[in-house]
């Protein structure tokens, strides 16, 4: 059913691949197996994920989407009786290596989630807490990640005069900006989003969506959604999964206006999910 | 669904429902509503009640006097002089002794003459009295320079209504006479009979010249069999004698004998006017106070051979003396001077000033003076309390060591007072005016000795070099003076609790932190009951297993206890590191159970270190012996300021090396293989216990320089029940509630907070400390403080193990003795309305608001910590 074979070597994988990137691959996702205890969440995954662009999620609910992304920064090793299969290659190291660092891993890798979490702090506070945790602790270092983190998240303008004010005063989109903020804080080559407007109001997805769009370059963008404009505004390339695989990876133009699958089609048509 | 739908749809058989609120359901929810409403009022009105109820009955410890009864009359034919005065505790009689040997008897309350009697003595004239503490003789010195001494007695019966002989006179609604003896009417119909008797004895010469005698003290002890009476005499020569009579009953024969002996008395200056003469009650002491206000002090305990043992003054230059009065236990002396001042003196020891007995008369108190000089005390058989009156005859009932007034009077007339009488119950006072102005003021203080200053503040008590908070409730003799000082109470529960939540708050907190944070929920569905389990003991198995069982133990092994303290955080410490050296993958695979197991290793491996070291720690650092250096006698203070400073200099290090040193390390680091880090890891761990080490060294080098020395302090001399034992079982009953409290506010911070700070890649202990615990810390906070409330509510424990001595002192291996542990012992031998009860019913009080007050900020810092949880 998919249409990349998950046994193509690294050198091959660029001249198959459906739209490349300036720069290349950043992540491989190489036949990806997860289970949760004895239920298997993931079957058999292979994509590759470009460096610099936007790649979308898409699937209906409980295929198994957030469950790949956490695995993307093994968000997922605390759970109980998880074990996976096949390889995920972060510039060709395997995260799942014995002797890979998972803090530093993460480091590499923003998350921000579903539901807006910073912390109760200070908006100053949250954004700089990605380098407080690595003892940064100079006063002009710190603020001026928090600017330009603010600034690069579309916050600064809004926020600038309430540095030291507690974040859980921000209205949920602003918090979800902040959220990006601090993940953009740690300096990190991927930006993990899942579902990151689906507690916003029309007005702050905008806002959210016009941000992914201008961090588009800057960062390896990958991003899960269950809606399908928001994934064809925002995405350069869309994997579609169904029950645990990704049936279709592509172009989003291609995924919305000719897929190739029958399920794909279906489900980018609204016919079910 | 709209109703239109409903109906269209075809109905069940059977099931089609009614959909209006049925009214047994309202009434049961009224119902409920109600019976939770009154449930709450009843525990808001029980606690309430309690309150009240423990302010009730402590409010009369500060009330003063009320008067009960007032009688005033015209005295017939008042007398110029009188040489001594008497009443008996009912105040039905007084007696008068004149200078003509005849003794007036009077009712007290009338002023109805009874019939008087006479002391005759060979035609001489009294020239002076004196009368014993106990009450019950009288010396009289006559104008031939002899001393008699005379027996005195109330003598009291009571008899049935039917035994009442005919033909009395009636004094008033209650009393009837026949002339001698007065017949009160008292409860069930039977009537008390009162007679005052006076027989003399045979003289004794006093004045080797056969003066009169000027100025007399008298004191008889011991029991009748074999009684010892002490005489100090001065005649109008000046003559000081001393006579010591013995009276010696042969029990197989039955005679008396008689024997006197002749004290002589160191001189006292020439020119002197000698005032007053006192003597003390166990006869160690005499006084010799000058109109000016010079006092001469012999100590006599050596009977052979007594000693002049200081000369001061007790007045300042230019006052003349107007009365010096021993109080009961005639260690303090009441002088009041021609101001209107009133002083209170008593003797300390005080080896500095070279008095003969390396003690020293100092003025305790100071009174408020009066308007005239005070001429008359009298002194109560009682307690400490006194009356006085001025010149001009105003009068003040007072307590000499709370300092409360509890009457004054002033007379219709002012004139001088002939007589002041205090009651034998000090529940009246007599008073008789040179113009025959007599009055008796009856009236109650049920505990004139207690005040807010004896309570809450500094009291300088008899005997004790300077104001001090002293709890003492009982003591041996009749002229003990209870010391209720609640201050070394609220102390002790203080330090309880402080002390066993040092022990227990670290251990509950890291407990919560580990089975919230760092053990898988399965895990900690079984660990944290077991560590509730811990609460259901009682805590009285806790304080006899503390006291009887680790207090030994803990006394043996105080130096190994105290080298654990170390050892416990430098061993986990070192194993932590050396489980970097497990490869990766195993500790990934087998991480939780074997670090567990492998902790629990680590601790017998601890305690086999720690009693294999504790020889060589002791020798090292405590010449051998802990215990002797605790005593001060042995060794300096460094070591154990090195050993204490240990964790402030870690600490120190800690931050130094995080701030300058660890970002450099930190771009070696990564360059490194993982095997490298450890090793790397093992070498900065060396650098900085040797940092450690060496800044400790420093401080305590400096600090025991400047003469800074714990001993004294926080520790001193070891006792075996002591604080740390109490700390050790009372934390044991406290880190069950703390850690629950704690877990569950910990557990309560929402796991997508977790999430974002491991997102970012904070490790899990970061996460813990940057992002869960600054989010629960209200909650913690209020789990300490509910620990807190327990602690010093705990009575059991500290009943047991604190060894309940009532002191204020910090030492961690000293005993404490605890509110709620003096309560629990005091209460049941506490007379019923006594002082004593009252004032544990205020300990009570002060007890429920301490802990109300640490409950009260513990409940609202976790409301307010629930309130922020639910918005995180
Ligand atoms: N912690 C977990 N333990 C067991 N099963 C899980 C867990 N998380 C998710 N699942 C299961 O894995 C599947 C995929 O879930 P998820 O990745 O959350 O789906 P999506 O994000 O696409 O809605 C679902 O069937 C879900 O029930
Ligand atoms: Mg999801």
């Amino acid at each position: 059913m998919t249409e990349q074979p998950g046994t193509r070597t690294s050198m091959d994988r660029k001249m198959v691949h459906p739209q490349h990137g300036a720069e290349g691959t950043i992540l491989d996702i190489d036949n990806f197996c997860l289970w949760y205890g004895l239920k298997q969440a993931l079957f058999n995954n292979t994509i590759s994920v470009e460096k610099g662009l936007v790649t979308a999620l898409i699937g209906p609910s409980g295929c198994g989407k957030s469950t790949l992304l956490r695995s993307l920064n093994r968000m997922n090793d605390l759970i109980e009786g998880l074990h996976t299969s096949g390889e995920i290659r972060l510039d060709n190291q395997n995260i799942f290596d014995s002797h890979v660092d998972v803090i530093a891993l993460r480091k590499r890798m923003g998350m921000v989630f579903q539901k807006p979490n910073p912390f109760p702090m200070t908006i100053s506070d949250n954004v700089s807490y990605p380098l407080k945790i690595d003892g940064i602790r100079d006063r002009r270092i710190l603020s001026e990640t928090v600017e330009k983190s603010l600034q690069s998240a579309a916050l600064w303008d809004e926020v600038k005069d309430r540095l030291k004010d507690n974040a859980l005063g921000l209205s949920g989109g602003q918090q979800q900006r902040l959220c990006i903020a601090r993940a953009i804080a740690a300096d990190p080559e991927v930006l993990l989003m899942d579902e990151p407007c689906s507690a916003l109001d029309p007005m702050a997805t905008t806002k959210i969506e016009d941000l992914i769009n201008e961090l588009r370059g800057r960062y390896s963008i990958i991003i899960v959604t269950h809606n399908m404009q928001q994934a064809a505004r925002v995405s350069d390339n869309t994997a579609f999964m169904y029950l645990g695989k990704i049936i279709e990876y592509g172009k989003t133009d291609t995924i919305f206006t000719k897929p190739r699958s029958q399920q794909t089609q279906d489900y980018v048509t609204g016919r079910f999910g | 669904m709209q109703q239109t739908t409903t109906e269209k749809t075809v109905p069940i058989p059977g099931l089609r429902r009614d959909k209006t609120v049925k009214k047994s359901v309202i009434w049961a929810d009224r119902l409920a509503d109600r019976i939770i409403t009154i449930g709450g009022i009843l525990v808001i009105v029980a606690v309430l009640g309690i309150l009240v109820f423990l302010t009730v009955e402590t409010l009369p410890l500060f009330r003063s006097g009320q008067t009960t009864g007032q009688f005033r009359y015209q005295l017939h034919d008042p007398p110029p002089v009188i040489l001594g005065a008497g009443m008996d505790e009912y105040h039905t009689l007084t007696y008068m002794l004149l200078p003509d040997g005849r003794i007036r008897v009077f009712h007290t309350r009338t002023g109805y003459e009874m019939n008087p009697l006479h002391i005759s003595a060979d035609g001489a004239a009294i020239t002076a009295s004196a009368d014993s503490m106990d009450q019950e003789s009288l010396a009289l010195g006559f104008s031939d320079g002899t001393i008699r001494i005379a027996a005195t007695s109330f003598d009291m019966s009571v008899i049935p209504e039917s035994d009442l002989p005919s033909g009395l006179t009636k004094i008033d609604d209650v009393d009837q006479t026949d002339g001698d003896t007065v017949f009160s009417r008292i409860t069930g119909d039977q009537y008390r009979l009162i007679r005052f008797r006076a027989t003399v004895e045979e003289p004794i010469p006093s004045s080797p010249t056969g003066q009169p005698i000027t100025n007399l003290a008298f004191q008889s002890s011991g029991e009748a069999e074999r009684q010892t009476r002490a005489l100090v005499s001065l005649d109008k020569s000046g003559y000081l004698s001393m006579n010591r009579v013995q009276e010696k009953v042969n029990l197989m024969t039955g005679i008396k004998k008689t024997e006197i002996e002749d004290i002589r008395l160191p001189p006292l200056p020439k020119d002197i006017r000698i005032s007053v003469i006192r003597l003390s009650e166990l006869v160690d002491t005499l006084l010799v106070a000058c109109e000016d206000g010079r006092l001469f002090r012999y100590n006599l305990q050596n009977t052979a051979t007594p000693v002049l043992a200081e000369t001061t003054r007790v007045l300042p230059a230019g006052q003349t003396l107007t009365v010096c009065e021993y109080l009961l236990g005639s260690q303090s002396l009441l002088v009041g001077g021609s101001d209107g001042s009133l002083n209170l003196f008593f003797t300390i020891i005080e080896p500095q000033m070279g008095t003969a007995d390396k003690r020293v008369m100092v003025k305790a108190r100071e009174f408020t003076p009066m308007t005239a000089p005070v001429v008359r005390i009298s002194a109560a058989t009682r307690g400490k309390t006194f009356a006085q009156s001025t010149t001009a005859g105003s009068i003040r009932v007072a307590h000499a060591t709370s300092q409360k007034t509890l009457l004054t009077m002033e007379p219709q007339t002012p004139s001088p007072p002939l007589a002041l009488l205090l009651a034998p119950r000090m529940d009246g006072v007599f008073y008789l005016s040179q113009s025959g102005e007599a009055s008796l003021v009856q009236f109650s203080t049920p505990h004139p000795e207690t005040s807010f200053q004896t309570l809450f503040q500094r009291v300088w008590y008899e005997g004790y070099t300077e104001p001090t908070f002293t709890w003492q409730s009982s003591g041996a003799s009749d002229s003990f003076e209870p010391k209720l000082s609640l201050i070394p109470l609220i102390f002790g529960s203080v330090k309880a609790a402080m002390y066993s939540l040092l022990f227990a708050v670290p251990i509950a907190l890291l407990a919560a932190i580990y089975t919230s944070e760092f053990v898988h929920p399965k895990i900690r569905d079984i660990l944290k009951p077991i560590m509730e389990i811990m609460a259901s003991l009682p805590s009285v198995v806790l304080g006899f297993v503390a006291a009887l069982v680790l207090a030994p133990v803990v006394e043996n092994w105080i130096a190994a206890i105290l080298l654990s303290f170390i050892l416990i955080p430098v061993i986990m410490l070192t194993g932590s590191l050396f489980w970097q050296f497990i490869p990766l993958h195993l500790t990934a695979r087998h991480g939780g159970i074997f670090r567990v197991i492998g902790a629990m290793l680590l601790l017998f491996v601890m305690a086999g270190i720690t009693i294999l070291l504790t020889p060589g720690f002791e020798a090292f650092f405590f010449q051998g012996d802990f215990k002797s250096w605790l005593t001060g006698n042995t060794g300096d203070a460094l070591p154990f300021l090195f050993l204490i400073l240990l964790p402030v200099s870690a600490l120190i290090t800690g931050l130094f090396y995080s701030r300058f040193v660890n970002t450099w390390l930190m771009t070696i680091y990564g360059r490194n293989s993982l095997l490298a880090a450890s090793v790397m890891d093992v070498g900065k761990w060396v650098f900085l216990s040797v940092m450690t080490m060496g800044v400790s060294f420093l401080m305590a080098r400096i600090m025991s320089r400047y003469g800074f020395d714990l001993r004294g302090s926080l520790v001193g001399t070891y006792v075996q029940r002591n604080t740390l034992v109490v700390g050790f079982a009372m934390g044991f009953a406290v880190i069950p509630i703390i850690y629950t409290i704690a877990e569950d506010a910990l557990n309560s911070v929402p796991n997508h907070l977790r999430a974002a700070s491991l997102g970012c890649g904070a490790t899990q202990w970061q996460t813990t400390i940057y992002v869960v615990l600054p989010a629960a810390l209200s909650g913690v906070f209020s789990a300490v403080m509910i620990g807190l409330g327990r602690a010093v509510g705990e009575t059991m424990i500290v009943v047991m193990a604190a060894g309940n001595t009532p002191l204020i002192d910090l030492n961690i291996f000293n005993g404490l003795r605890a509110l709620s542990a003096t309560i629990a012992v005091e209460l049941p031998e506490a007379v019923k309305d006594g002082t004593l009860y009252r004032v544990l019913f205020l300990s009570g009080l002060v007890l429920f608001a301490m802990t109300f007050v640490i409950n009260t900020v513990a409940e609202v810092v976790r409301l307010r910590f629930r309130k922020r949880a639910a918005q995180l």
